[in-house]
This record gives C-alpha cells, structure tokens and sequence, in this order.
C-alpha cells in the first residue's frame, strides 16, 4: 500500500530520530570538569601490576586510584578513577608506579583531559552577588497570609464554641432571663386568670424549680426531690396547694391563687441565675 | 381531662383497702421491694404488661405467685429457653387417635397471670408469638381464634447480666410492654430480715420424709380479694382524674425524648399513653382520686426508658439512657426550654420591654 504525504514525513521524523540516538551513543563522552570524579574501566596496561603512588602533594593536578585489578593473560586491566584538580591535559603514568618498584619501561601515556569550570584566565570564583526578591508578593508573603487566614478561622472557630454574652443592638449586653423573670409573667398571668394549659404547667414547673434552687436539691432526683419539698414546711403546703388548683377535680376557685402566689409575684430578678426558669 | 369518677366515689376505700390487703399479703411472704409490688399492681389495674429486669435471686417469681394467690388468680410460669416453640406457649392442635380428630391443647398462656421467665434466652419468633397475643388477646390454634382470660398480665423478666446465647427483645417488641422495672438488691435491714424469716421456716413433713419448706409454702391461700374486686380496682383506676396540666407535663417528657441530641429514637405515643394509665393507678393506690406530678417522676423512668434508643455519639461518650432520662427530667423541673413550651420566655421578654 503506497505511503500519502502524511505517512512518509512520518517516516522521515522516524529515521532522524533513529539517526540521532546512534550518533548520541557514539559520541565520545565529555572530558570531566575540575573536582569530578571519572573512571577508566578495563584498561589494559603492559607490565606488572601498577599501583597509584600515594600522593602527599597537596598541589598535584590530578589525584588517581586504582580501584580494582584484574589479571588479564599475561598482563593485568584495571579500573582506575581520576580527579582533576588543574584544568588541561594529565598523564596518568605519572601517578602511578609498579608494585614491585620496577621502572615502568614502556607503558603507555594514559592521556586524561579536564575541563576549566571557570572561563580561561580566571583564577578566582564569581564574586557572590544577591539577588534582591520582589517586592511585594512572593513565596514568604503568600505563607505569611496564609497562615494568617488560618489562625482568624482557628480562632473564630474556637470563639464559637464558647458562646459569650450576646449583644444588643445598641452593643448593650442581653442575659437570658433569669427564672425569677420567667416566672413573673406566669404569676401575674395566672392572678389575672388568664393562663394557657401550658403556661400553667410552666407555672408549676417554675415553682417547683424555684424551690429546689432554694432547698439546693437541684442535683437529687427529681422524684425524690419532690417527696422532700412535700415534707418542708413552707413548699409543702405550696404543692398541696397547687395540687388542689391545676390537678384535683372538683369546683374552681377553691384555692385564693392571688394569696397563693403573692410571695413569688416581685422575686428580685438576679436571685436565681439562668440555670432555672419557667418554661 | 374530665372524666368521670363515679366508680371511684361509689367506694374508693374499699378499693384502697383492697390494694392495701395485697400489698400487705405480698408483705408477708416477700421482703421489701415495695416498689415492685407497686408497679405489678399498677400493671394489673391497666392491663398493661411488666418487664422486669434483674439478676436471679430477687424474689420475682415468689412476688407474681404470690400476687395470684392474694387475688385468686391463674397463674403460670414458662422458663424460656432457646429450644422452646411458639407451640408451648400458645398451644397447638394435636391429633386425637381415639377419635381420629384433631383436638386442641391450649398452651400456659391461657391463664391471668404468667411469668415469662427469662423472655430473652428463647429465639425471637417466640417471643414474637407471646408479644402478639399480648398486644391481641388472642390466640389463633388451627383455624379456631381463642380470647385470653381476663384480666391477662404477662410479666416477663429479663437478666441484665448474662447475655451471651441471648435474643435482646428489639425496640419494637420493647414497646409493648407498659412498664419495664429495674429491681434493686434489698437494702441491709431487709436482707437481714430475709435472712431471719428463712432460718424459721423449718422443714415440712412429706409423708414418711421430709424437705425443708420454702417461701412457697408460707403463702396463705386464702385470698384477699376476688377478681370482682380487681375489675372494680381497674375501674377505679380508669376513672382517676387527669388535669390539663398534667397532660401538658407528659406531652412536654414525651416531646423532650424526641428533641435531646443525645436520643436517636424517642419516644413513642404509646409512651404518653402508658404514662397517664400508670399515673393513674398509681394514684389510686396512694388513695388519691387525681394525679400530680410526682407520679410522672416516679414512673417516667419505668415508662419511657424502654421506649428510648441514644445514637452513637452518646454511647461513645459512654452515657446511659438512665442518666439522658434523668437530664430531661431535670430539666423539665428546672424549666429549660423545649419544643413548644418557649412560649413563657416570650412572655418574660415581653414584660421586660
């Protein structure tokens, strides 16, 4: 099937491609830099076993190891690793000597190139400069107001599990109504006689809770609670009293609820706290 | 709520003084647990069913006999088991082989009172089986439906500490029993007269032998009254006077249970409605011929703790439905909002603007 135009420049992209990997598998490596470490792998040097002389020259241009030797026949191949610490060209042969101190005779150059880091004549490194950051945003400042945000959501959050006083309108603080104000209206309600059914049983619930404030038998159980109020001699005749009213049948008006409720008609409003209240 | 209380004016002290001579009559064979005696009456006079629920060895089975002895009452007790069948509680038709007909056997349940012993060691389709009958008072054997007597009680018990090869009645089943009791260990002065009344009681001569008498036989035969005198009790207790009030006090419990954050499942209407029958036959046996708040307090927790499910949060903070239930009460005392009863806070807001 013959190729469009499409297909074969397909093709073509295909070969260069091809053609450039072998090219960049056979190009020679680049010599090392000053201060990097290379490796001669597998060479093979005539002569006996070579070693790397110890070198106490703390100017030596190049610093050699041999870091393994092989017995290769009658001759030996070695892995030899290099440092240059001068730029140019080095001779490996200088660094090295036989294990048996015998002259190393006609071993070959071992010819090593290392590259300047530093452009030619320049002995010293760059001086250091600081680069000044941008002025306004940037990584600091993004992070900065980041975690800013997330403390005002911290502390936000926290602040609403902890219900302060609320405000008013006019920024005057508003208490919950304490159970001597609750109850006031249900007194005044039920003198005039004008009372819900629930209001009524929020009226009882509120004397009864008045007088277990009172008593402090807000934390005994409330069957028990009542048994005792019913034993003391001032709740007691209360109880009946509105038992008589708001549960035993019989004909209304047998109780005066003006004289019975009287005492509870003007409790000062901070005696009881916000825990009580008539409901 | 008016209603009327003719049959309790016709003669409450004959009533009183018959659920007085019970009371007393249980007194001389059980010690202590007033209570329970009090809530098994209460049971009785409603026609509502008694959970009880408590560790062996409390009496519980001493106290329903002899509760039926007292009031000439059937009696029966079935030991639920896990192989137990629907068929021995309820009876089943068996084949007659002299006549070649099917006859029926009814079951114990066809009694007035039956102790349940243990209901949740038998698998769930018999108690299933024994909580429809109790809902229906009736029993279906073969193609013949059968009424249970009159007056019918299941008081079922239940061991809070063994429940391993258990079935937990669910909430469902829970619900139709009226009043589910905690009973208490007796107090040191009633142990010691336990204890005191069992060293007398000697041994009984049977025959040529002989086997040491129990709590059993000291109970008098003699009955303190008839089931004349009970139905007349239970229409007493019916027509014990229910305020407003009152009222508005058990529909704000009942609404509390729906509306606390700690309760999945609150309680139901039925709840309501076992709260003011037990109120009232608690106050007929206080001789009173109304209720007051202290009845609800007092039965609240019998009542409505059965009836209630905490969700998952309040059990992983460890809370009991004891302790939920005895919050809401006291906040129903305390007066803390709920619901609908805002309405005095609206009133207070107003007088003071």
């Amino acid at each position: 099937m013959p190729l469009g135009s499409t297909g074969r420049g397909a093709m073509l992209v295909f070969c260069l491609w091809m053609v450039g990997l072998a090219w960049a598998e056979e190009a020679p490596p680049r010599p090392p830099t000053v201060g990097i470490p290379r490796r001669l792998e597998g060479l093979v040097l005539p002569g006996t076993e070579l070693e790397a002389i110890p070198s106490a020259d703390r100017k030596a241009p190049v610093m050699v190891q041999v870091l393994r030797v092989y017995p290769h026949g009658s001759l030996f191949r070695y892995d030899i690793e290099y440092t240059g610490l001068e730029p140019g060209t080095h001779d490996l042969r200088k660094f090295l000597r036989r294990k048996d101190r015998s002259p190393l005779g006609d071993l070959p150059a071992v010819q090593v190139e290392i590259l300047p880091v530093l452009p030619p004549g320049q002995v010293k490194p760059n001086e250091l400069t600081i680069e000044k950051g941008p002025s306004l945003g940037g990584y600091w400042m993004l992070v900065t107001a980041l975690g800013a945000g997330w403390v005002a959501v911290l502390v936000a959050l926290i602040v609403s599990f902890f219900p302060g006083k609320k405000q008013g309108k006019r920024g005057e603080v508003v208490h919950p109504p304490s159970l001597a104000e609750k109850l006031r209206p249900l007194v005044e309600g039920a003198v005039r006689g004008d009372l819900s059914g629930s209001q009524l049983a929020g009226l009882e619930r509120g004397l009864l809770a008045w007088w277990r404030k009172r008593l402090d038998l807000e934390k005994c159980d409330p069957s028990e609670a009542l048994e005792r109020l019913r034993r003391h001699p001032e709740a007691g005749p209360l109880l009946t009293q509105l038992e008589s009213w708001l549960h035993k049948p019989g004909p209304a008006g047998v109780v005066d609820v003006q004289s019975l409720l009287e005492p509870y008609r003007n409790l000062p409003a901070g005696e009881m706290d916000t825990t009580g209240g008539a409901a | 709520m008016s209603e009327s209380n003719s049959a309790l004016l016709k003669s409450p002290e004959s009533v009183v003084k018959f659920l007085d001579g019970v009371r007393d009559r249980i007194g001389t064979v059980v010690v202590g647990q007033d209570v329970v005696v009090e809530r098994i009456l209460i049971a009785l006079l409603t026609s509502g069913h008694l959970l009880l629920e408590g560790v062996p060895g409390l009496a519980k089975t001493l106290l329903v006999s002899c509760l039926a002895k007292s009031i000439s009452l059937q009696f029966a007790r079935v030991q639920f088991t896990i192989d137990l069948l629907p068929s021995d509680i309820l009876g089943s038709e068996i084949l007659d082989q002299r006549t070649n007909e099917f006859r029926v056997n009814k079951g114990p349940i066809f009694t007035n009172l039956l102790l349940a012993d243990e209901i949740n060691r038998a698998a769930p389709k018999v108690q299933s089986a024994l909580l429809e009958a109790m809902q229906e008072r009736r029993v279906t054997l073969g193609r013949e439906s059968f009424r249970l007597p009159s007056p019918f009680l299941v008081i079922a018990t239940q061991n809070p500490v063994e429940q391993a090869g258990t079935f937990e009645l669910p909430e469902a089943q829970l619900d139709r029993f009226m009043l589910r009791h905690r009973l208490q260990y007796p107090t040191p002065t009633e142990e010691l007269e336990v204890l005191k009344r069992n060293m007398a009681l000697g041994i009984r001569r049977d025959g040529p032998g002989a086997v040491a008498r129990t709590e059993f036989d000291v109970m008098e035969d003699r009955p303190v009254g008839t089931i004349q005198d009970l139905v007349e009790a239970m229409e007493a207790a019916a027509a014990v006077h229910v305020s407003d009030t009152f009222l508005e006090h058990v529909v704000d419990a009942i609404t509390r249970t729906r509306n606390h954050p700690d309760i999945e499942l609150g309680a139901s209407p039925r709840a309501g409605i076992a709260l003011i029958k037990a109120a009232k036959a608690r106050a007929l046996i206080r001789g009173r011929a109304y209720v007051v708040p202290d009845d609800l307090y007092a039965l609240a927790p019998d009542v409505i703790l059965h009836r209630i499910r905490l969700n998952y949060e309040a059990l992983a903070d460890g809370k009991r439905a004891e302790d939920v239930l005895v919050e809401i009460l006291h906040d129903l005392t305390r007066g803390k909002q709920a619901g609908k009863a805002r309405e005095a806070v609206a009133l207070a807001a107003e007088s003071r603007a």
